[in-house]
């Protein structure tokens, strides 16, 4: 599996840029790598809000949460997380966020 | 104007929905829609509608194999500038239907599909088996039992003469899924062939941390045989899941959900045969296809035994069935007990329903008919 490099840290990613070892791997320079890909110009504290509710919901549940609740705890509607997220909730925030790769038939 | 990495939201078009069809409709089509007053099947393979105000169309329809070329669609895109227009249309079940607007012009049409070698074969209308709806298997998914395109192609040449004519009872539906996600037909198709695994999932603790939300994978589990556990990686203590094998059925939803579970295993693999599902409400109402081979080994490229299966079993439906008789109201007229006796099919434990609601498909009679099938 590929190892990327940026400011000096190093990630091990899968072949759709999905953090191989999850949130262990995770820090704040690899949100600045995955932002340029994700189409994201410039982080602001809405994103943030998204990345903070998706890793505190993981880390207490174990699951990425379902969309409404990510909607419901944000206070961001669907098309809010998507301007924010062009890739969307799933490709774009959880990648950033460190959580895996969404399974099942996608 | 190029797509432009730098700004991926500039000049962006979205949610614009499929083209109109009527659009991409043949002229004679268009100038007839919701006139049309009967129709008939002139020979296998080409149909013919009458409208109200005098017209005809007449529709001659080829089998393909689904997974297609650019190339094959250029070559059918040349046919149908030649003969229809420039206008064709795809089947739900994936046949390819050219449409011409007078009788004078179906001969050249068939002609000119004929002089291409098999690559167009004409047919797949009324009482025969018609293509056989398919979905990725080796090709392209991750999860398959079996493969698609090639046991499909297998049972189709054994079954050509039956896609070209129209000698059975009634249509006979052939579905495949090469996993029992059942992507597509399977679940209610008069004879279904479907991708099966016989061997638990092996965990992958080492990975399972980071690709995998485990709370998922439990939940996945139809039995409940997949529960939270924890394993030792490096020396570090991590969550995991086990799996409890006597309760595991193979199914491979946990392998879907989490992909530090996979289960596909080249002697454990194979295909189930399914038979008596339907649709249309036709007499009788829509029905699910009933398992009665519950293991076939995956044997490519030819699958000789699934084929096999499955001309035995249409041909004894073929004998046996009275006329606008789908496989399964056949089968539920004559009573299982003989249609595994008139398919030569042993009777196994597998095909006896365990799984929560089985008790209804017991039988709760004296009805039964003697049968001489021991083997």
């Amino acid at each position: 599996m590929p190892t990327v490099e940026h400011n000096g840290k190093s990630f091990q990613v899968d072949e759709d840029g999905f953090l191989l070892k999850g949130m262990e791997e995770w820090n704040a320079e690899w949100v600045d790598y995955v932002k340029a890909s994700e189409g994201i110009s410039e982080l602001t504290d809405e994103h943030q809000k998204v990345i903070d509710a998706l890793q505190e919901y993981y880390k207490k549940n174990g699951i990425a949460p379902m969309v409404r609740i990510l909607s419901k705890t944000t206070g961001y509607p669907l098309k809010r997380i998507y301007e924010l997220f062009p890739s969307g909730p799933g490709k774009g925030a959880c990648k950033m966020a460190g959580l895996p790769k969404p399974t099942g038939c996608v | 104007m190029g797509y432009n990495p730098d700004k991926p939201m500039e000049g962006r078009l979205t949610d614009l929905g499929p083209p109109h069809y009527e659009q991409f409709m043949p002229q004679v089509i268009k100038d007839n829609k919701g006139k049309w007053l009967w129709h008939e099947i002139v020979q296998p393979g080409v149909l013919m509608h009458k409208s109200e105000t005098g017209d005809e169309v007449y529709t001659v329809r080829v089998g393909s194999a689904r997974l297609v070329t650019c190339q094959f669609i250029r070559e059918v895109c040349e046919i149908a500038d030649k003969h229809c227009e420039g206008k064709l249309r795809f089947t739900t079940r994936n046949n390819i239907e050219f449409m011409v607007d007078a009788k004078d012009k179906v001969q050249p049409l068939l002609d000119d599909l004929a002089s291409r070698g098999n690559r167009f074969p004409v047919g797949g209308t009324g009482a025969g088996v018609t293509n056989i709806v398919h979905t990725q298997g080796w090709i392209h998914c991750h999860t398959p039992a079996t493969d698609a395109s090639g046991p499909v192609k297998a049972v189709m040449d054994e079954l050509f003469e039956y896609f070209t004519s129209m000698t059975l009872p009634a249509q006979v539906r052939i579905a495949l899924a090469c996993c029992l996600n059942m992507c597509g037909a399977v679940h209610a198709s008069d004879i279904a062939i479907l991708g099966i695994h016989r061997k638990p999932p092996m965990i992958d603790h080492k990975r399972i941390t980071g690709v995998c939300e485990l709370p998922l994978a439990i939940a996945s589990c139809p039995t409940g045989a997949v529960k939270p556990a924890k394993a030792e990686v490096d020396g570090n203590e991590i969550k995991t899941v086990k799996v409890t094998v006597e309760r595991c059925m193979f199914c491979g939803n946990c392998y879907t959900m989490c992909p530090a579970m996979p289960l596909a295993d080249p002697d454990g693999d194979g295909i189930a045969i399914l038979v008596g599902g339907k649709i249309s409400n036709r007499i009788s109402a829509p029905k699910f296809s009933k398992l009665v081979i519950p293991f076939l080994p995956n044997t490519p490229p030819r699958w000789p035994e699934v084929v096999e299966a499955v001309k035995t079993i249409l041909e004894a439906y073929a004998k046996d069935a009275k006329k606008y008789e789908r496989v399964g109201e056949w089968a539920e007229r004559i009573g299982w007990e003989s249609f595994f006796e008139k398919c030569n099919i042993p009777f196994t434990e597998k095909s006896i329903d365990d799984y929560r609601l089985a008790y209804n498909t017991w039988r709760t009679t004296t009805q039964f008919k003697f049968t001489s099938h021991v083997k």
